[in-house]
């Protein structure tokens, strides 16, 4: 199994950190599916350039949140992800790019009413596209 | 904690212009340990001395969790793997086939198919007399016998000294694979900055024969950071883990820190821009760790409580 996570290694994030949350993304969001089977750790930290040890503490924070299993001698497994763990995650991806959105339009000294009205038109846009290109 | 495969303790060794040591450490299984160090610096003669060829003046080793102080038994032995810095004389007139048909005999673990495919893919020349070999073709066949009996502890002394960027590539491959098939634990000693990043869990420095202790790699490449701070340079020189620091222009000062994490918290906290960071290279890191900032979480010695591995 590849898993597709990529590490910027300049970020002021730790490894750890960084691996952790997009495989916890990848689980949540249901692109590595329930069951499973995840590389050995060895095998993650050579694909990654990281250390055995980096891995194994992603796999062990994972564990305890309940996204992951480890079967003696088989190895670690993606564990089921339960709806409402989906959807608070749905949620809070959502949130987050919003609030970066907002911080971006303040840094600018966007109005408040400046940014609700782009909001509306992006909304307006990207739902009816049909009709927003009928207009321009 | 896992049991530790070597453990030194007051390790030291005197040689002709120094002293090496005191060196402490304990080495957990299953890991990959990188030695670094300049030439004469005491790499090899640290190998040595965890095969007794070279003994301590002071201090105690362990292998296994024993001290084997009147010599290491053969089934021991058997379970050490060794690529020397420089190649076995006693060899010299015999074939690869023939030296390992010889190290067979003394390995019962010795995996001839192992070794055979290993040799087919490092293009190793079976019937060559192992002195008439190119210096990378010889250390193939080293690398080749030391992990044909599965060696749970690998000692590798520069084993990459005279590959090619190919045969090197496949080597790093190799032992990669062995890692992820069998609980090997490597001491790698090298001096190519690559190979550390690529392979080693640890890093291991040795510094004019003074132990400078052992570090988590990726702990290393968290922690030091070179931050661009968009605040006057008076504002950051009371901060703790700060290697140097240098106004870049007008309210920018660049700032090389040993402890990343914590430096960004003080800086967001404070109401201070992070404009950039960059991850220093392994070898900036060294640089600055001979010239004495101490990694967070080291791994010394003396203030260390034995058998831990202090994380930050």
């Amino acid at each position: 199994m590849w898993i597709p996570i990529q590490v910027n290694e300049n970020s002021a994030e730790p490894l750890y950190h960084q691996i952790e949350s997009q495989l916890r993304s990848l689980i949540i969001s249901g692109q590595i599916e329930e069951g499973t089977l995840l590389p050995s750790i060895r095998e993650f930290a050579n694909g990654l350039n990281c250390s055995v040890i980096t891995v194994r503490r992603v796999y062990q924070d994972l564990e305890s949140e309940g996204l992951l299993r480890t079967k003696q001698g088989t190895g670690t497994f993606v564990a089921k992800v339960g709806t409402s763990q989906r959807e608070v995650f749905r949620r809070e991806a959502v949130e987050e790019a919003l609030n970066h959105a907002v911080d971006v339009g303040m840094s600018v000294k966007c109005e408040e009413d400046e940014l609700r009205e782009l909001f509306l038109s992006i909304l307006k846009r990207k739902y009816h596209p049909e009709k927003g290109e009928g207009e321009a | 904690m896992e049991q530790s495969i070597i453990r030194m303790e007051g390790v030291t060794k005197q040689r002709r212009h120094k002293t090496i040591g005191p060196i402490d450490l304990a080495l957990p299984k299953g890991y990959v340990y990188g030695l670094i160090g300049e030439n004469g610096s005491g790499k090899s003669t640290l190998i040595h001395m965890l095969l007794q060829t070279v003994f301590p003046d002071s201090g105690r080793i362990s292998w296994f969790g024993h001290a084997y102080s009147k010599g290491i038994p053969t089934e021991v032995r058997r379970q050490i793997g060794y690529v020397a810095e420089k190649s076995n004389l006693e060899e010299d007139n015999l074939t690869a086939e023939e030296a390992a048909a010889f190290r067979a005999y003394w390995y019962p673990e010795w995996d001839q198919p192992y070794f055979e495919k290993l040799c087919d893919l490092f293009q190793v020349p079976k019937a060559t007399r192992l002195r008439k070999m190119s210096k990378g073709e010889r250390r193939k066949y080293e690398i080749a016998a030391a992990l044909a009996p599965h060696p749970k502890l690998l000692l590798l002394d520069e084993p990459s000294s005279g590959l090619d960027p190919f045969a090197w590539k496949m080597m790093i491959e190799v032992l990669r694979e062995c890692l992820q098939t069998e609980d090997t634990t490597i001491v790698l000693s090298t001096h190519i900055i690559d190979e550390v990043k690529r392979l080693a869990d640890y890093v291991m420095l040795i510094h004019h024969g003074k132990w400078m202790g052992m570090a988590e790699k990726d702990s290393l490449l968290d922690n030091w950071k070179e931050v661009w701070a968009g605040c006057p340079e008076a504002d950051l020189e009371e901060l703790p883990n700060i290697v140097q620091t240098q106004q870049e222009s007008h309210g920018v000062t660049r700032v090389v820190t040993t402890s990343c994490r914590e430096l960004e918290q003080i800086l967001n906290d404070s109401g201070i821009n992070v404009l950039k960071t960059r991850a220093l290279e392994l070898d900036e890191i060294l640089t600055l760790w001979v010239q004495g900032y101490k990694p967070a979480g080291v791994q010394e010695g003396e203030e260390q409580t034995h058998g831990t591995i202090k994380t930050s």
